[in-house]
């Protein structure tokens, strides 16, 4: 890996900066105690604050899961009402996707994206402090709405009008203003990635020296940009219909229910991929690392991410083939879902040319991504079925679908996170994760996982309808084993933590370059990664990237 | 500019040669890339709509 | 020739792998119209193609992470570009999903041709039940949960068709196409039954179209696919096929019951009567929200036991029910309930839980208001 080294100067340069006195001058501004914690502009502690956060929504969303599997281990209603069951559903996806998913991508980008560009901070650091404290906020404003008069959400975490409007419960504003703020605090995040993406790059670093993470991240931003708005702008028709009397989505009114659903999905489609692009991105640098093999094909994989993200607002209605949609605009979006498979396996060839003919070792982060890979593509062949519109009819708001989404958000996305925490851990901290404990984790994940999800696909095609506490008896083994698999699942997490409590206490001392393979500039660095860093950007001029 | 789309249509397919990718880096205007590419876009999306039309027929 | 064998031996376990998974039910099931065939044809095609697929690539992938280990002592090679190979490998998928667009723009174009439909059903979703009206045939019947209580809270043995029964099902001809209209009058639901293949939203406000025509006599069920509220669970679709003779027998059965039960709007009715007749249409109509003890679950759902706005204004609970109320989840059942239905279930209201106004309603003060 020696060509790879970076030249000598800009290494030194930023290791003197962060041990000179003018930089423990610096750090003395810092208060001390929450206080610190609260007025931060570091991207490196907003950073971990983000990452926090999103670990303990995971935390408590799982047990939302929890109670959702507990209730249909059986037929029969044993431990909830339906009322509630359908409100644990809701909040399960709504702190999944808003709360756990999409801030720990940001967590991980806030980290990593200035390490990687050679950049001293994010380029808007006290709108970054802004971003992450409104989303503690909404999610305790959402978390709330359990205990007001009527339940919290319980239409499901799309929402769809009239039951989310006429028929919702009274907290319903507080949900939409919970998600306005979240919605806020993410916009504000894509716009500091995207002005500290193309305005901080050390000079010598052209778009195309990028990192794949630093390249799917930019193209997230842009599509978080483009989508949230909307969003915003249709639970802000809900909460005129809920409280000023319009008729935006009630029939009785005039309104259009299906309206709704064009505008939600013209956002969800998007969300899906804002979910999944910074996944590509990690698995893109981590696999190389550990294959000892240069990223097969980077230029076309910054392309594919640049073709799934535009093709992604071009596919929205195949979430809604039974809506009655006319013939012309079935077969419109069914032609263009089929046509997103296209780049998404040029991703998966990829990553496994990659893999071929490298020198492969499989530390935790490395089985992570491997799994990711290998259980990504089974989401994206149910994804590729559920693109043929006559078949859709059978599979839609069935627990295939369930089965699916759950492939690409849990081995998928989710996977990708937990890959890319141990893989920067030793960044962070400056020790390694317990390797034994992070195996168990790894293994314990992936039976869990697949016990967990792999019978939704035959409970769906069997006919069981999604988001029902109550099944009929021919689905009841399907059930059984799927609880079984998220307990297991739900409960290895707690292994996750551990290695993170203890990774953060102590540990192996990691050096500057803690895998032996990588080759980004952030592992340049040394280990923890100190508090200020590239404060004098480095001449990459002449830098050998990936 | 035939260039411009025939770079463009190879980003969409995925696929591009390393020099022609190193000459429109090093040469090309981003500007071009962009107006071209919205262009290209919309016109697959036409072309998508038109065959979905006929195929409805 | 050997390789042959081999191969046609493979296809064959793997057919009647397929064939065993699908009668356990592990699998879509083929169903019983043409439509549900070719559905469950283009499923087992894409299901094919994404095993080959997932075979090739997983295999390369899993040989090079057995091969290509370090740990027996593999050097990484440099290679990190091959425009061929991507322009193969971005062709391939290419081609087979045109392959596979063809056949299923084709069963598509067929779900959508409602064309020369030889009976119309309307189908209305509402929270929890379906309605069915035979549109021409002047039949219209709610179709409800038909579990009993004890079996969903484990009291009772759950039945073989636990949750999947109702105490009216739809009857259809077999050989005959059905146009099925669906709406809602409330929140959006699903009409589903997965041996037609047919699926297709109840939307508030509009009229969507599908269409079957069943092969083989029998009972179909299926269930509410879209979330609508707490009772989704419970609310399944049985669609009954039978023989055109018996199903023109049942038709005429439904007429002269019909014209039984509309029968009496202009006598005078008895307070106990009717009481008697709304203590059943409550238990089926509005039990699900306003419970069978009247204590509502509010806010969404009021009480009726005791609830002195309703005792006290006559008028206005009489339009609440006939009229619903816009803007909350309280439907209109002018057009689902016959007038003495609607007078037996107010009164029952107004003479129920405590409630002892004493109030009679007549069903001809009702028919007089839906049509004066």
């Amino acid at each position: 890996m020696a060509p790879n080294l970076p030249p000598k100067a800009p290494l030194e340069h930023s290791q003197s900066v962060a041990g000179s006195p003018a930089a423990h001058e610096e750090e003395h501004h810092y208060r001390s105690g929450p206080l610190r914690w609260l007025l931060t502009t570091n991207h490196k502690e907003i950073g971990t604050l983000y990452l926090i956060f999103s670990l303990s929504m995971f935390l408590i969303g799982g047990v939302m899961a929890l109670v959702v599997r507990l209730e249909l281990f059986q037929p029969g209603l044993q431990m909830v009402q339906p009322e509630f069951f359908n409100q644990m559903t809701t909040m399960h996806g709504l702190i999944m996707v808003f709360g756990a998913v999409m801030p720990a991508f940001v967590g991980l980008a806030n980290w990593m994206v200035p390490l990687q560009i050679g950049a001293p901070d994010m380029a808007l650091p006290r709108l970054n402090n802004f971003s992450f404290w409104l989303l503690p906020i909404a999610f305790t404003l959402l978390l709330a709405t359990l205990l007001m008069p009527g339940g919290g959400p319980n239409f499901g975490w799309t929402f769809y009008a009239p039951l989310s409007t006429t028929y919702a419960p009274p907290s319903t504003t507080f949900f939409i203003f919970a998600l306005h703020m979240a919605g806020i605090s993410s916009i504000l995040g894509a716009i500091n990635i995207i002005a500290t993406i193309l305005n901080l790059r050390a000079p010598g670093m052209r778009l195309m020296d990028m990192t794949l993470f630093v390249w799917t991240w930019l193209i997230t931003a842009f599509l978080l940009i483009a989508v949230m708005p909307v969003l915003a702008g249709v639970i802000t028709m809900m909460l005129l219909d809920i409280n000023f009397g319009t008729s935006f989505f009630n029939a009785a009114g005039g309104g259009d229910p299906v309206l709704f659903q064009h505008l939600f999905w013209f956002f969800g489609h998007p969300e899906v991929y804002i979910m999944i692009l910074p996944a590509f991105g990690i698995v893109s640098v981590i696999v190389p690392t550990f294959a000892r093999k240069r990223l097969f094909g980077y230029a076309s994989m910054v392309y594919a991410t640049a073709s799934i993200a535009i093709l992604s607002f071009l596919v929205w209605a195949h979430h809604m083939f039974a809506v009655g949609l006319p013939l012309v605009a079935e077969l419109f979006f069914m032609y263009t879902t089929m046509l997103i498979a296209v780049p998404t396996g040029v991703k998966v060839f990829n990553w496994i040319t990659t893999l071929f003919r490298g020198s492969i070792t499989f530390e935790t982060p490395m089985l992570f991504a491997l799994a990711f890979i290998v259980l990504f593509t089974i989401g994206g062949f149910s994804g590729l079925m559920l693109a043929i519109a006559p078949a859709d009819f059978q599979y839609h708001d069935t627990y295939f679908v369930v089965a699916h989404f759950h492939y690409v958000l849990v081995p998928g996305a989710v996977f990708s996170i937990m890959a890319a925490v141990y893989y920067w851990l030793p960044k962070w901290t400056g020790h390694y994760p317990d390797e034994r404990i992070g195996r168990w984790h790894f293994w314990l994940s992936v039976i869990g996982v697949n016990l967990l999800f792999f019978p939704m696909h035959f409970a769906g095609l069997a006919g069981m309808p999604r988001r029902i506490p109550d099944y009929a008896l021919q689905f009841a083994d399907f059930n059984m084993a799927s609880s079984i698999g998220g307990f297991l699942f739900g409960f290895s997490q707690l292994l996750f933590v551990w290695v993170i409590v203890k990774c953060v206490r102590g540990g192996a001392k990691a050096p500057a370059k803690a895998w032996e393979g990588a080759s980004d500039l952030e592992w340049t660095l040394p280990s923890p990664a100190p508090l200020h860093t590239f404060e004098t950007p480095p001449d990459l001029r002449g830098f050998k990237f990936h | 500019m035939w260039e411009v789309v025939k770079s463009v249509l190879s980003a969409f397919f995925g696929v591009q040669r390393e020099q022609r990718r190193r000459r429109d880096f090093e040469q090309g205007k981003p500007g071009t890339f962009i107006v071209v590419g919205i262009v290209l876009a919309m016109l697959m999306v036409i072309v998508v709509m038109a065959i979905a039309i006929m195929a409805a027929g | 020739m050997r390789k042959m064998l081999v191969l046609a031996a493979l296809m064959a376990s793997v057919t009647g792998l397929s064939r065993a998974a699908r009668a356990a039910g592990w699998n879509m099931p083929v169903g019983v119209t043409e439509v549900s065939r070719d559905v469950y044809g283009l499923h087992m095609v894409i299901f094919w193609i994404c095993v080959i697929i997932g075979v090739i690539v997983f295999g390369i992938m899993f040989y090079s992470l057995f091969r290509y280990r370090r740990s027996k002592g593999a050097q990484a090679a440099h290679f990190h570009e091959h425009t061929t190979v991507e322009v193969f490998w971005t062709a391939i998928p290419l081609l087979i999903l045109v392959a596979m667009a063809i056949p299923a723009t084709a069963t598509l174009k067929d779900m959508y041709d409602a064309s020369e439909a030889e009976l119309d059903v309307m189908v209305t979703g509402h929270q929890w039940r379906w309605h069915y009206h035979y549109m021409g045939e002047d039949i219209t019947f709610f179709s409800n949960l038909d579990t009993p209580r004890e079996q969903i809270d484990g009291t009772a043995e759950k039945g073989e068709n636990y949750l999947l029964e109702v105490d009216q099902p739809l009857v259809l001809p077999v050989g005959r196409k059905v146009r099925l209209l669906m709406t809602s009058s409330d929140v959006i639901h699903s009409w589903w039954v997965p041996d037609l293949a047919v699926k297709k939203d109840a939307v508030p406000g509009f009229v969507n179209e599908a269409w079957t025509r069943i092969d083989e006599p029998g009972i179909y069920r299926g269930q509410c696919a879209e979330l609508c509220g707490k009772d989704h669970a419970f609310m399944p679709v049985v669609v009954q096929a039978m023989e055109q003779e018996a199903f023109d027998t049942w038709l005429a059965e439904r007429k002269q019951e019909a014209a039984a039960a509309a029968s009496g709007v202009d006598r005078e009715w008895k307070l106990e009567e009717l009481v008697e007749r709304g203590e059943k249409v409550y238990g089926s109509i509005c039990a699900s929200c306003h419970q069978a003890d009247g204590q509502g679950t509010p806010p969404t759902f009021p009480a009726l036991a005791g609830n002195q706005a309703m005792m006290d204004d006559l008028d206005w609970h009489i339009d609440v029910v006939v009229n619903g109320v816009s803007g909350s989840a309280m439907a209109a059942f002018s057009g689902t309930l016959n007038p003495v239905d609607l007078a037996a279930v107010i009164t029952y209201e107004r003479n129920a839980w405590g409630n002892e106004t004493g109030d009679v309603v007549q069903p001809a003060e009702i028919q007089a208001l839906i049509d004066p």
